[in-house]
């Protein structure tokens, strides 16, 4: 047990100052009360002002640490794949069996035949995926994947149009606006870092107007906002565009800001107003295509280009989807042809990690707008990567964003990665997978493929808490312990000024082992020298957060659990390069925000336009897809999961059930009422699982929260409900996820079986 | 008398839960009928033109207590210190045996029963323990939405615009319940 953090002693009570680490929009602070080894309950930060509070998925932790799901042991396959039978074994048994695998896959088919799924379900600097992908590393490397379901799109528009993911003004700033946008942003139940919420609530009281675009009646939508305009799934871009052609048209554009900071504006003026296509993008046409009436477009349009300033704040969800990056890059672009950038109350919408020291650590060099390299792989290189050429539909010449290294494979298409190899145009054979801290299976599209898949690998180790249903397909299954069992550091996910170091509040429990231990031990095993991981957890948290200047002082941030970076004003992302063109450019190719992208141009993929473009596609409301299969699919994220994590939670189970939201209109047509069993099917899978009549979704639109545990029954129907038994595999050329483009059917299974609420 | 209870504004309340969840977590409450804290939706309207609050509540340690009234067994107590109304276990003789009395005479389903045979009273009892030593209840420090407050219910009438309703809440005189509300009436 640690000395820190001890600072309260009542009844044989320690209190332990961590926090809650898992890959949501939070990283809060918890207060873990620990009685004779085992934590009896938790309180927040109660500290100074901003505190940092958990919300629900924090506070119903203990159901976690202690769930009589806990893996246990090491665990040996003995039935087939997915089948879920396994024999307790040893440690050494079972580190002997990786080691063996490792080395057999190395010495036969190369490094590059090792995957390694390095998961997010942890998001502390030091454990999850960090150890086991530094001991990969000494060991000759692996094929990695490149991409994130959240926000790849997201990232490549920010890149792509202004030259930088650090976007977006600090949450407090939002105070300053006078017209607050949230497209597909549902901060109530995705949390966006502690004290978003808290400031929206208080811009609601300030009066300042608030309009909320969503297919769904969001929390974020009930409470924030005094509009709420329903969107078709995937038709965000021909909104926006129809707002910019409002705009132009009206002259309400910032002629000035456009001529001084910006290249392109021209051709995106041309193709908005039909030059070259001859259909003009009014907001008429697109009614048409989003269900939004026309009136509503213009109104919005004008609206967020006279009311000065105005923050549109353009979320992630939409653009999880197919052609993702280019509704993302549709609205970084209306936010500068309107001049909100760097100025406080406006917003440049792009990634939003409005602060954030991530990418001033960055590890390359940046020289005449190409990056750098070291000259040989350091301990934190994968040599599988390193000499390798960018791959060709990357912002490669951009600093930061996603590695381009063309070894990869991106993390949507892995499945076809792993049935065709280079034969169908991979980087790589792959033969065996090393997962560590993914659901892998749960967690990405198409899981009927990715079952196939993980089928036809020689070998596969999974390391993690729980039985998830990636763990099934496991031939060898290593138990990890919690972030309430090891020492760690976690960083905001998002954009505010401070850290959490989780003091360790109890033993390892059962035979776990934390992610550190595990690569030490089999560094051993394959002989090779693991290098810092052989020093103790707080010597190495010191090394890894020794980049991080803002951290002044370590020592206070392990005894108080937390280190709060104090900040003079709200930070206003571009505010130099607004206020002080000349000596500061803005990071693009160009200096200038690129409206036009001539790094993207140069890729000559039509799929990818240089200016964003309205496309439909096969899984869209138009395709001839959506005759057979009419109702479209959306899979966001719920408030009582971290994605697949906190599954097995009774306290936060009971708050939602899981069933899918269907409109009554679209309900009534199929003879479907409230708490009816249903099935959900396309060509890809079928689910099994309540519905959910409800007026909060729009008619034609379906949705089933990504993060439920597929579980199939005999005839390898999905009753446990996972959204991506229905999902899209692959991804669009920017890297967005098409994980909100699919098209689906529902049918009645039987009427009335569960109690759910409207 | 100093009679203590809750604040709670409507207009902030997100629906996270978070407050019932820290209060389960707590008291060591498992998950299933007793929830000493709830959180009810309410929505109204017809797509697209929707309205939604939630309105969370605990006991709102009433004036005049029905439940102490109906109890058979005087289980029911109300504290002179500060009006916080307690339920003594030992005394309570179980939902089998008198019906849920208190139950039904509640306006707000205060008091709470787990979903066995012999199961006895149980609810919110304002951490007067954490009161006692000077710290809030656990559900206001909970509260990302610092939406819940706790005190002698005249100080917080005096530090906050009050409403005695709010939606899904009708005001009863006769219990004078000890809840204010900042109300987001959506009708």
């Amino acid at each position: 047990m640690n000395d820190l953090g001890e600072d309260e002693e009542l009844n044989g009570i320690k209190i332990i100052k961590t926090g809650c680490c898992h890959d949501c929009g939070g990283r809060c602070v918890l207060r873990a009360h620990v009685k004779d080894g085992k934590i009896i309950r938790f309180e927040t930060d109660n500290d100074e002002e901003p505190q940092l509070r958990a919300c629900m998925r924090g506070r119903a932790y203990r159901q976690r640490v202690y769930s009589p799901e806990r893996l246990q042991y090491p665990l040996r396959r003995i039935g087939q794949r997915g089948e879920g039978l396994f024999k307790r074994i040893s440690w050494d048994e079972a580190l002997d069996e990786v080691a063996k695998n490792l080395k057999e896959m190395k010495e036969q088919y190369g490094n590059s035949a090792i995957l390694f799924v390095a998961g997010a379900g942890n998001q502390g600097m030091l454990h999850g995926p960090v150890p086991a992908g530094l001991m990969l590393n000494q060991f000759g490397g692996y094929t990695r994947m490149w991409g994130a379901p959240s926000y790849e799109g997201a990232l490549f528009a920010s890149m792509a149009t202004y030259g930088t993911i650090m976007t977006g003004n600090a949450r407090e700033d939002l105070l300053n606006t006078k017209l607050l946008i949230m497209w597909g942003w549902n901060p109530a139940n995705t949390i966006w870092d502690p004290g978003t919420n808290l400031m929206l609530a208080k811009v609601k009281e300030k009066g300042i107007k608030v309009v909320v675009i969503d297919p769904i009646f969001t929390d974020s939508a009930a409470v924030f906002a005094d509009q709420w305009i329903p969107i078709r799934p995937g038709t965000d871009t021909a909104m926006l565009l129809a707002m910019g052609y409002v705009i132009i048209s009206e002259d309400l554009h910032n002629k000035e800001f456009i001529s001084k900071y910006t290249i392109g504006f021209e051709k995106y003026k041309s193709y908005i107003l039909g030059e070259g296509d001859g259909i003009p993008k009014t907001p008429e046409w697109a009614e048409k295509i989003c269900l939004v009436p026309a009136e509503i477009i213009s109104n919005l349009a004008r609206d967020y280009a006279s009311i000065k300033p105005a923050a549109l704040v353009a979320g992630w969800g939409p653009a999880r989807a197919a052609y993702g990056e280019i509704y993302s890059r549709a609205a970084n672009i209306l936010c500068v042809i309107t001049g909100n950038i760097g100025l406080n109350g406006g917003y440049a919408s792009g990634f939003m990690r409005a602060y954030y020291s991530r990418e001033r650590v960055t590890s390359y060099k940046k020289k005449d707008n190409f990056i750098e390299k070291p000259k040989k792989p350091r301990p934190q290189d994968n040599p599988v990567d390193f000499e390798a050429p960018p791959r060709k539909d990357s912002l490669f010449k951009l600093m930061g964003g996603t590695n381009p290294a063309n070894t990869r494979i991106h993390y949507n298409d892995y499945y076809n990665a792993i049935l065709l190899g280079k034969k169908g145009g991979y980087p790589a054979d792959l033969k065996m997978a090393y997962i560590v801290a993914s659901n892998r299976l749960n967690q990405y599209g198409n899981i009927n493929k990715g079952i196939k898949a993980l089928k036809t690998l020689d070998f596969i180790v999974v390391q993690d808490q729980f039985m998830t249903p990636t763990a099934k397909f496991a031939d060898i299954i290593l138990p990890v312990n919690t972030f309430m069992e090891r020492n760690d550091i976690a960083v905001p996910w998002l954009g505010s000024p401070y850290y959490i170091y989780l003091n360790k509040a109890i033993d390892s429990l059962y035979e776990s082992k934390s992610d550190l231990e595990i690569a030490r031990e089999l560094s051993k095993k394959l002989g090779i020298d693991p290098g810092i991981l052989n020093l103790e957890e707080d010597q190495i948290l010191r090394i890894l957060s020794s980049p991080r200047k803002d951290i002044k002082s370590y020592n206070k941030m392990k005894k108080d659990g937390y280190y709060k970076i104090k900040i003079d004003e709200p930070f206003v992302a571009f505010r130099e390069q607004i206020e002080d063109p000349e000596h500061n450019p803005f990071p693009t190719l160009s200096g200038k925000i690129e409206i036009f992208s001539e790094h993207i141009a140069e890729k000559e993929n039509p799929l990818m336009p240089p200016i964003p473009k309205y496309m439909t596609h096969e899984e869209h409301y138009d395709s001839p897809k959506a005759k057979k299969y009419p109702l479209q699919l959306i899979t966001p994220h719920n408030k009582r999961r971290t994605h697949s994590s906190l599954q097995m939670v009774p306290w936060l189970k009971e708050i939602e059930h899981h069933a899918v939201w269907i409109n009554i209109t679209d309900a009534s047509k199929r003879k479907i009422e409230n708490g009816d069993m249903v099935d959900i099917f396309n060509d890809r899978g079928r689910i099994r699982i309540p519905a959910k009549v409800t007026e909060r979704i729009m008619p034609g639109v379906i949705c089933i929260y990504q993060g439920e545990w597929y579980k199939p029954n005999k005839k390898g129907i999905d009753i446990g409900g996972c959204a991506n038994t229905l999902t899209q595999d692959g991804n669009s050329p920017g890297g967005a996820f098409p994980l909100n483009s699919n098209l689906v059917e529902v049918k009645l299974f039987s009427k009335n079986t569960v109690g759910v609420s409207k | 008398m100093t009679q203590f209870g809750f604040y709670f504004d409507q207009a902030r309340c997100i629906g996270c839960h978070t407050c019932a969840v820290a209060c389960k977590d707590w008291n060591n409450v498992d998950a299933g009928s007793v929830n000493w804290m709830r959180v009810n939706e309410i929505l109204k309207g017809k797509f697209p033109n929707l309205k939604m609050v939630y309105l969370s509540i605990a006991c709102n340690h009433c004036s005049n207590p029905p439940c102490i009234k109906v109890c058979p067994a005087n289980a029911i107590i109300k504290r002179e210190s500060d009006g916080i109304v307690l339920v003594n276990q030992d005394a309570c003789i179980g939902y089998e045996v008198c019906g849920a009395k208190c139950l039904k005479a509640c306006p707000w389903d205060a008091p709470q029963f787990a979903n066995l045979k012999k199961a006895k009273m149980e609810k919110c009892n304002l951490c007067y323990d954490r009161l006692e030593k000077g710290q809030q209840p656990i559900c206001v420090e909970a509260c990302p939405m610092y939406a819940i407050d706790v005190g002698p219910i005249e100080k917080l009438k005096e530090k906050y615009k009050y409403s005695n309703e709010a939606e899904g809440f009708l005001y009863n005189n006769r219990v004078d319940p000890s809840i204010i509300f900042k109300s987001k009436k959506i009708s």
